[in-house]
């Protein structure tokens, strides 16, 4: 069963002058696996993965998730979706400054509010843990250094156990442990809880271990690889 | 439950917001306390002053009189004659009409028993002329009932010096208005000179005098029993001019005027249109008052405005963050419209405190006016309608100015934000 499935993607910017940065771009994929998102700086991986997570509505085409068209939604309801079944990393930002590491994590949790506020906390601690960034938790987020930030983020982006985790380059700013400790996790919440993960990658190894690649090439899927 | 857990989420964030930028906020709430505080103050103020000088005004004046006037004749004797021809006749003289009101006494013992009454007073007025050695002043004499008209106008608080009660024992006495009584140059005991209208002459004591506030009445006014004064005009004892009235129900006087001016013929005017400056001179007054309240509020609200505008520009990526999580524009106006509803709040609740305060301190200074003898502090309102519309005004005005910011804020496209 595909859990996404994109067809005939365009996506236009209009400034300065109008240009066609995705071109017909389609694919499925199925759930509970770990896909990476290739290609060369300017080739269009942000902007695509920001259509998947539903931000960016502003494309021709159609995007379907989980059976649900995408294309046409209302504000609210893409706000719920997003907030049950999407979990994001984004590339340069990633905590709310002012609060505390672990409130940052139990945002999306308390928003969506399934869990009790204890839970969810317990909830928060155990994902800190497992990025090893539990020592820093109460600290506010604005102190934490970029490598540490990232987990976090990673951490929050887990806490409503979406269906889909996407990330922009999640890893880009941890060392090699690190970015091994997160990668064997999404292997992990992959094969085990079936979450499917998406995520924009430049490094070869990585790509190399996923289940499936996407590779853009100006804009344009390269189906050669 | 949806929906609180939503808007309890919005406000610990916009608590924290606003934590992060205490000055601000501070400035921005003060802003409001400042606006709210002044119109508070100020209506409180104003209205006090208002009362007092409409309760002075209305001390002095009945609810209703009824008198007769000098009119001019409608129609000519030569109408009624030849009523077919038509007739002009130039420039007729007024009527001869006797000022005397026609059964006076009578109407007065009816008017007693009405129960809308609280207190009917008669009495006689005339102009004469107060002269002492080489001045002469011209002025009223007001023959009245001491017992019946204190009743209306409490004319003993009035008293500077003398008494009231030697008009009624003492024959040819006068209790005069302070003014007067400086112009001529006397005081109680002294004796001078009073010339009616008909040139009769008489020698009368000051037993007495009197200050009401009202420089007119000050000025040129002064008592004497009824019978003196029906003597000094060569008139009967039947002979009044003027009927004054009050009511248990001061706004029921226009529609009683015009009952007693039909059923008795005798020309009438009630409180309003005897003191139309003073009833005219509130609205004015209330309108200045509104203006300026409403311009302070006005600035306060752009304080608030300005800070919630800057808050939104620094919280762009938070914002961005927030909708990625999964809020929707929805919540994020919340959040900001929250704040703006928290400042409005405790800047409205502090004003009206420092408003009350304001106003209970200018009430507690001593202020000695040389025209007011009743007033000793200065007169305060204190109606709690002022601190209703004063804590709605700043809840409004500051949510009106928080709307425009939180709606840019929840219309921000989180992508372009987050490309950095
Ligand atoms: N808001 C925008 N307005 C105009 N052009 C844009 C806008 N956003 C992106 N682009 C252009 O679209 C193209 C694709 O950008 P995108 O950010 O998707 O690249 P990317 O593959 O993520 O690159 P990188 O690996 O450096 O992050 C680039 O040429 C970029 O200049
Ligand atoms: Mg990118």
């Amino acid at each position: 069963m595909n859990l996404i499935e994109v067809r005939n993607i365009n996506k236009y910017f209009q400034q300065p002058a109008k240009m066609q940065v995705l071109s017909d771009v389609s694919f499925d994929i199925e759930k509970g696996k770990l896909i990476s998102i290739t290609g060369k700086s300017g080739s269009g991986k942000s902007t695509l993965l920001y259509l998947l997570s539903t931000m960016d509505t502003d494309f021709e085409g159609s995007i379907r998730i989980n059976q649900d068209e995408m294309k046409g939604k209302s504000n609210p309801w893409l706000a719920d979706f997003r907030n049950h079944h999407i979990g994001f990393v984004f590339q340069f930002h990633y905590l709310l400054p002012e609060f505390t590491v672990l409130k940052n994590v139990m945002l999306p949790a308390l928003k969506l509010a399934k869990y009790s506020r204890e839970e969810t906390e317990h909830h928060a601690i155990d994902l800190l843990k497992l990025l090893g960034v539990e020592d820093q938790a109460h600290k506010r987020a604005s102190l934490l250094s970029g490598g540490q930030q990232q987990r976090v983020a990673i951490a929050r982006a887990l806490i409503n156990e979406p269906l889909i985790i996407m990330g922009d380059e999640p890893t880009g700013n941890l060392d090699s442990y690190n970015s091994a400790v997160v990668f064997d996790l999404f292997k992990k919440l992959s094969a085990e809880k079936g979450q499917t993960v998406l995520m924009v990658t430049h490094d070869e190894d990585i790509a190399g271990r996923s289940d499936q690649t996407i590779h853009l090439v100006d804009g344009k899927i390269d189906h050669a690889n | 439950m949806k929906i609180f857990t939503n808007i309890q989420l919005a406000a610990t964030i916009a608590l924290t917001h606003m934590r992060s930028r205490l000055k601000q906020t501070i400035i921005a709430t003060v802003g409001v306390i400042f606006g709210i505080t002044m119109f508070v103050f100020m209506v409180s103020m104003i209205q006090g002053i208002n009362d007092f000088l409409r309760n002075i005004a209305f001390e002095q004046s009945p609810h209703l009189r009824l008198y007769n006037e000098i009119q001019a004749a409608s129609g000519t004797i030569l109408d009624k004659v030849k009523s077919q021809a038509i007739n002009i006749v130039d420039h007729s003289k007024p009527k001869n009409v006797s000022l005397a009101l026609k059964d006076g006494k009578q109407v007065i013992q009816l008017l007693q028993d009405d129960p809308r009454v609280l207190a009917v007073s008669g009495s006689i007025k005339a102009q004469v002329f107060y002269r002492l050695g080489s001045s002469t002043i011209n002025g009223t004499i007001n023959g009245i009932v001491f017992e019946n008209e204190n009743a209306l106008f409490n004319l003993q608080a009035k008293l500077l010096e003398g008494s009231f009660h030697e008009l009624a024992t003492t024959p040819n006495s006068i209790v005069m208005g302070v003014n007067l009584a400086k112009r001529l140059n006397v005081k109680t005991g002294d004796q001078l000179l009073l010339t009616t209208e008909k040139g009769n002459n008489f020698y009368v004591t000051v037993a007495g005098i009197f200050k009401t506030g009202m420089s007119d009445i000050d000025k040129q006014e002064s008592y004497a029993s009824l019978n003196t004064v029906q003597r000094f005009m060569e008139v009967p004892a039947a002979h009044i001019t003027d009927i004054k009235i009050k009511l248990h129900d001061m706004e029921q006087a226009p529609a009683f005027c015009q009952e007693l001016q039909t059923k008795y013929g005798f020309q009438g005017s009630d409180w309003r249109q005897d003191n139309a400056t003073i009833v005219d001179g509130d609205s004015f007054r209330n309108f200045m008052v509104y203006g300026v309240s409403i311009t302070i509020l006005l600035v306060a609200g752009f304080g608030t405005f300005n800070i919630l505008t800057m808050m939104i520009y620094e919280k762009m990526k938070d914002i961005a963050i927030l909708k990625a999580m999964g809020f929707s524009n929805g919540d994020i106006r919340r959040i900001f419209l929250i704040q703006a509803i928290i400042i409005g709040t405790i800047g409205a609740l502090l004003g009206l405190v420092f408003g009350f305060l304001a106003t209970y301190g200018i009430s507690q200074m001593p202020y000695k006016s040389d025209v007011m003898i009743t007033m000793d502090h200065f007169p305060v309102n204190y109606s709690i309608v002022y601190y209703i519309s004063g804590f709605s005004f700043g809840i409004i005005t500051t949510t009106l100015a928080g709307y425009l910011p939180s709606r840019k804020a929840s219309r921000l496209d989180p992508i372009t934000i987050l490309r950095g």
